[in-house]
């Protein structure tokens, strides 16, 4: 019966100090970087209705949300998903706001995810959302506040691809292919199927140019050039308006002075459902999946109430902290300034000094064993505290310096001026 | 400068792919020889090769456990990876078929209940599932997947088919075509972008190769 009570199930792990001590001052650097934008942070419940996320089988499909019933019956699932959530909120307890929404968050998500790779079933999103206004500068900020999100972590080489899946919906509209046919062109250039678009494209009656334009659409990757050759084409109205987005988001990215974390690539064409403007992604060396992803998805709030566009991103922060760890990019670790031991008689100065030296913002342990001097030592070796402090009456106290074996004496006085 | 890491599928692919990198280039002599490395480099070129089973291939690039990868298209769809396919290096050209006894043909709709029998459990699934709308009973096998029709395991099969001879001499036919299948050249997604500049000149110089032949 007690089989399983040493395991943790596949897919989720216990975190020990030194990681989450990582991932917590990881969390934190982003938080900052979400205030300092003035998105303060949301909490969404883990748990959701079913129903929340039953319309998004794109980005939530069915199979892969953990699910069980309320004492009623109806079908709960742990969320798999952050964003979709706050749409519900927005549009339930921001109905009438007639001004931006700006929100962030931080926290868990669940999904049968295949494991490895950075990938588990219990993951840490990160994320900012507005909602309320569709303007190329909310495009813009979002893409900022996420550079600065991945910068605050440390990393330094990174990429973050912007594309327009309403320039592929503008495209797939002269092409005159049904909602199905779409569907695979898109799996296709998703993929870079060359030869599978060739051969789609191929049965369709089209024009040249516009055949020519589908078939190089995975190509269309790079700088700002990708824009301007595409513009040579005769496009529909829907095209000129995506490319004529993009390009604004662009110069305003570089008025933010971020142009060299940003690349075009209009052959980018994710969940076309759900997404109704500009899309990113953002890459890192060591990590096979993106590390962060967003765009605008202005119909979603609607599923939930009134329509108001959206657009927003969310981050992976195992994905980060494994490019971290695969870039030996080193952060901050967790230390402990000084162990405090007492003899019988220098207890109650013990608590004091110690008190003293927490206020001043040092990590000291208490000793709580007892033990003689040189088994606390061991234990502060294995610990690589750098130096105990023996308290051992009223007025004495023994500094063992453990980075060079030197015992001096101080007295009570002296150390708590001396600080 | 970074390694670029090349993945390779074990077997009838490993030597038609060396060919093709030895054609553009690329250093494969460590390869070539018969050492017992699981890892081989050509330094000049800062490239890492590493050979695998075909259908772990998929997996490694996927999660950028390899930058690039050569693996046939069967592979492929039956892995259904998120990755980036970007060369049809032509060769190991065969068909996935659904093949079945001679009495079956144009009545493969008619038969209630089909079990098939194959190494491609995913692919099988996806052609009736979703190309015919018919539920099937898939038995999955390692080889030899001709003989669970003459044995009454399975009432067809769905298999890759190059000269159609085994089949033949068995006595089972082609019902119909699945898919054409020949190795392919698979990029990671993130690597694509992160080191576009040589992996292009990679599958450029990979494909002006092919062009020649």
């Amino acid at each position: 019966m007690a089989k399983w009570r040493i395991y943790t199930p596949e897919g989720v792990q216990d975190i020990l100090p030194n990681e989450c001590f990582h991932k917590k001052n990881l969390e934190s650097k982003i938080r900052n970087v979400f205030r300092s934008y003035g998105y303060y942070e949301v909490e969404t419940p883990m748990v959701e209705f079913y129903d929340v996320f039953s319309l998004e089988s794109e980005i939530a499909p069915q199979e892969t949300m953990f699910k069980f019933f309320d004492k009623e019956g109806r079908i709960l699932v742990l969320r798999p998903d952050i964003t979709i959530p706050i749409a519900r909120l927005v549009a339930t307890k921001y109905k009438d706001a007639d001004y931006p929404i700006k929100l962030s968050y931080i926290g868990d998500t669940f999904k049968y995810n295949e494991l490895g790779g950075g990938k588990q079933k219990e993951f840490t999103q990160a994320g900012m959302e507005i909602v309320g206004i569709n303007s190329h500068e909310a495009d813009a900020e979002i893409i900022a506040a996420a550079i600065d999100c991945v910068k605050s972590s440390g990393l330094e080489n990174f990429q973050i691809d912007i594309g327009q899946v309403e320039f592929f919906k503008g495209l797939m509209e002269e092409a005159n292919l049904s909602n199905e046919e779409i569907e695979q062109m898109r799996v296709l250039i998703d993929k870079k199927d060359f030869l599978g678009i060739e051969e789609l494209v191929k049965n369709h009656d089209i024009n040249e140019d516009l055949k020519e334009l589908i078939f190089s659409l995975p190509k269309l990757f790079g700088s700002i050039d990708v824009i301007d050759k595409v513009e040579k084409y005769a496009l529909n109205n829907r095209c000129i308006a995506a490319l004529e987005n993009l390009r604004k988001v662009l110069e305003i990215l570089d008025d933010y002075g971020l142009s060299k974390y940003v690349s075009v690539d209009l052959g980018m064409v994710q969940s076309l459902n759900y997404y109704t403007g500009t899309i990113f992604r953002g890459f890192t060396y060591g990590v096979g999946f993106p590390i962060l992803s967003g765009g605008r998805y202005d119909r979603l709030v609607e599923k939930f109430g009134e329509g108001k566009p959206a657009t927003g991103f969310s981050l992976g922060i195992n994905m980060i902290m494994m490019a971290l760890d695969r870039q030996k990019i080193t952060t901050e670790e967790p230390m402990i300034d000084s162990l405090i031991c007492y003899g019988q008689k220098g207890r109650k100065n013990a608590f004091k000094i110690c008190e003293t030296l927490r206020k001043q913002g040092l990590v000291v342990e208490m000793d709580i064993t007892g033990y003689e001097i040189e088994q606390i030592k061991n234990y502060a070796r294995i610990k690589g505290i750098g130096g105990i402090l023996n308290v051992l009456d009223d007025e004495n106290i023994e500094v063992h310096n453990l980075e060079n074996d030197e015992v001096k004496k101080v007295s009570v006085t002296e150390m708590l001026n001396n600080r | 400068m970074r390694y670029l890491t090349i993945a390779l599928s074990k077997g009838r692919l490993t030597e038609l792919s060396v060919e093709l990198f030895e054609a553009i280039g690329i250093d494969c002599s460590e390869l070539k020889s018969s050492s017992r490395k699981l890892i081989l480099k050509d330094e000049k070129n800062k490239i890492k090769f590493f050979l695998a089973k075909p259908s772990d291939v998929p997996t490694y690039v996927e999660y950028g456990a390899a930058d690039i990868g050569i693996v046939g298209r069967d592979t492929l769809l039956e892995e259904g990876r998120h990755l980036y396919e970007v060369l049809n290096l032509g060769f190991a050209a065969c068909k996935m078929v659904v093949a079945g006894p001679t009495d079956l043909i144009g009545k493969l709709d008619q038969l209630n209940n089909k079990r098939v029998a194959t190494k491609y459990p995913k692919i099988a699934r996806e052609y009736f599932e979703h190309k015919r709308g018919e539920s099937i009973e898939v038995i999955k096998l390692n080889g030899s997947v001709e003989l669970a029709p003459l044995v009454g395991l399975s009432e067809v099969i769905v298999d890759l088919v190059e000269s159609g001879r085994t089949l033949k001499e068995n006595g089972l036919v082609v019902l119909d075509e699945i898919a054409d299948i020949s190795a392919r050249m698979v990029v990671n997604r993130v690597s694509m972008k992160m080191e576009s500049e040589r992996i292009n000149r990679i599958i450029d110089g990979v494909r002006k190769e092919l062009e020649k032949r």
